[in-house]
């Protein structure tokens, strides 16, 4: 009985506790970021995992590791790959098709080369389907010419 | 004749004062539960209309005005719209005997808080009344909780503030201000800290307010007795909350915190301030504690709050008795 009484006195403690840690976040400064007027830092868009890219080539940073063997396209659940194959074993075209794409990663796992990854794309805007249909070797070869000279990874 | 005539005035005035001081209030209100509840989250509320997004509430007003005041099927129409009006109109009546300031009350009564508690207790009627009018199990169980929340709190309440009655000698607001001094030990509170206490419990059950806040419990009754309510009758279940909030407020600080007296200069400001701080805090814990259990509303108040209240209720006539 006292106990019963004593504990619900003790628990009056843990409110006031309740309420000095919400009362510092209260003062404490705000976490949001205000997008069109500030923008994340790189560093935390680092683990985000945007629309799929083309990794470079181990021996020449502008060419693709992709060998075009279909793995990708028969492990995508949304069908948003295609992929088609060049002369040699090095892809003609390779289009990926966001609009359908869930991001899972099944394509990233599949994929025995290693030529598929996550970008870190946050600001990608598209006001049609057919726009958000990309094209990864250009989008690759794009990436070559802006960061030259390219790094050997 | 001329009297009656002019006290006849005087209400009128003092009515419409308290219409305009109700929908400023719910203006601040908004915008200040909104932001209070933004900086817990760490987030920063509502930023983008107007500066620091003051006009947020002007915004949400001219939605609510403009929206379709939909008529569920199979409602009770007449007590369906007859509860948003009677949530709102005994509001204004009990702000009549409130002292704002050393002269500003708007009607002198010598009960006045035998005033304000009998027409708080018909802000319970128009709950029942919407959440059974609505024919909507949802609304019917938030009245339900209502009712059984509301008579429940109203009793602790009454014996703290009788505590203070007795000991101060009248039910006069005007004149139970009038007895403190400026300085914080010289208010209620210093004499009074657990009949404050018992108080600052049962007003935010009474105003249904969370952690307390079982009749509109959103994540299980979507929103209680006001879950059918367009447009403008729910905002007058919204107004007349925060007006009812606001009248707590101000009753707390008239009997526990000096009304009206305060450091430097007495005045309109120090109601004021005092009655927005403990509408801050009343905030403050909404963000702060999850919603109690139903039995637990109900053990807080039968097994804690009446028995501390009775308990100091008596030692204050003991002392009342044998002291003075």
């Amino acid at each position: 009985m006292l106990k019963a009484i004593w504990d619900n006195i003790k628990g009056l403690y843990s409110l006031l506790v309740g309420l000095s840690i919400t009362g510092r976040y209260l003062v404490s400064p705000r976490k949001t970021i205000h997008y069109p007027r500030q923008v994340v830092d790189d560093e935390i868009l680092a683990s985000f995992r945007g629309p799929l890219e083309l990794t470079r080539g181990r021996k020449e940073p502008g060419q693709t590791r992709c060998i075009s063997c279909q793995m990708c396209v028969r492990a995508c659940p949304g069908h948003c790959l295609t992929v088609i194959k060049g002369d040699a074993k090095a892809p003609s075209r390779w289009i990926y098709d966001f609009s359908l794409c869930c991001l899972c990663g099944a394509c990233v796992e599949a994929c025995p080369a290693g030529a598929l990854a996550f970008s870190h794309k946050v600001y990608l805007v598209a006001t049609s389907r057919e726009e958000l249909k990309l094209d990864l070797l250009a989008d690759l070869k794009a990436r070559t010419e802006k960061e030259a000279p390219p790094k050997n990874e | 004749m001329d009297l009656s005539l002019a006290i006849f005035v005087q209400i009128i005035v003092a009515v419409l004062l308290i219409i305009g001081l109700m929908v400023g209030n719910a203006v601040v209100m908004v915008y200040m539960e909104r932001k209070v509840a933004g900086f817990i989250q760490r987030r920063p509320g509502p930023y983008e209309v107007g500066p620091w997004g003051t006009l947020q509430a002007v915004c949400d007003s001219m939605k609510l005005l403009a929206k379709q005041v939909f008529l569920p099927g199979n409602v009770d129409f007449i007590l369906y719209y007859l509860a948003p009006i009677l949530a709102f109109l005994p509001v204004l009546l009990l702000f009549l005997p409130v002292p704002f300031g050393p002269i500003l009350t708007p009607l002198h009564i010598n009960e006045g808080i035998v005033l304000i508690l009998a027409f708080a207790g018909l802000g319970v009627l128009s709950n029942l009344l919407a959440g059974w009018s609505s024919n909507n199990k949802y609304s019917l169980l938030g009245a339900g909780r209502a009712v059984a929340q509301t008579v429940a709190y109203e009793i602790p309440m009454i014996l703290a503030l009788l505590a203070v009655v007795l000991q101060s000698g009248s039910m006069d607001l005007a004149k139970i201000v009038g007895q403190q001094g400026q300085y914080p030990w010289q208010w209620n509170i210093a004499l009074q800290p657990l009949a404050f206490f018992i108080y600052l419990v049962s007003l935010v059950g009474e105003t249904n307010r969370a952690p307390f806040d079982l009749p509109e419990a959103e994540s299980e009754l979507t929103a209680g007795f006001h879950t059918e309510y367009s447009g403008m009758g729910f905002a007058l279940f919204f107004l007349s909350e925060y007006a009812n909030m606001l009248l707590v407020s101000f009753v707390c600080a008239s009997f526990f915190l000096g009304g009206y007296k305060g450091p430097f200069l007495d005045g309109i400001w120090w109601t004021f301030i005092k009655a927005y701080l403990i509408m801050f805090f009343i905030v403050w814990i909404r963000w702060t504690f999850p919603r109690v259990r139903f039995d637990q509303l109900l053990n807080i108040n039968w097994k804690w709050l009446l028995p501390l209240g009775l308990l100091n209720l008596w030692l204050t006539a003991v002392l009342v008795k044998f002291l003075v």
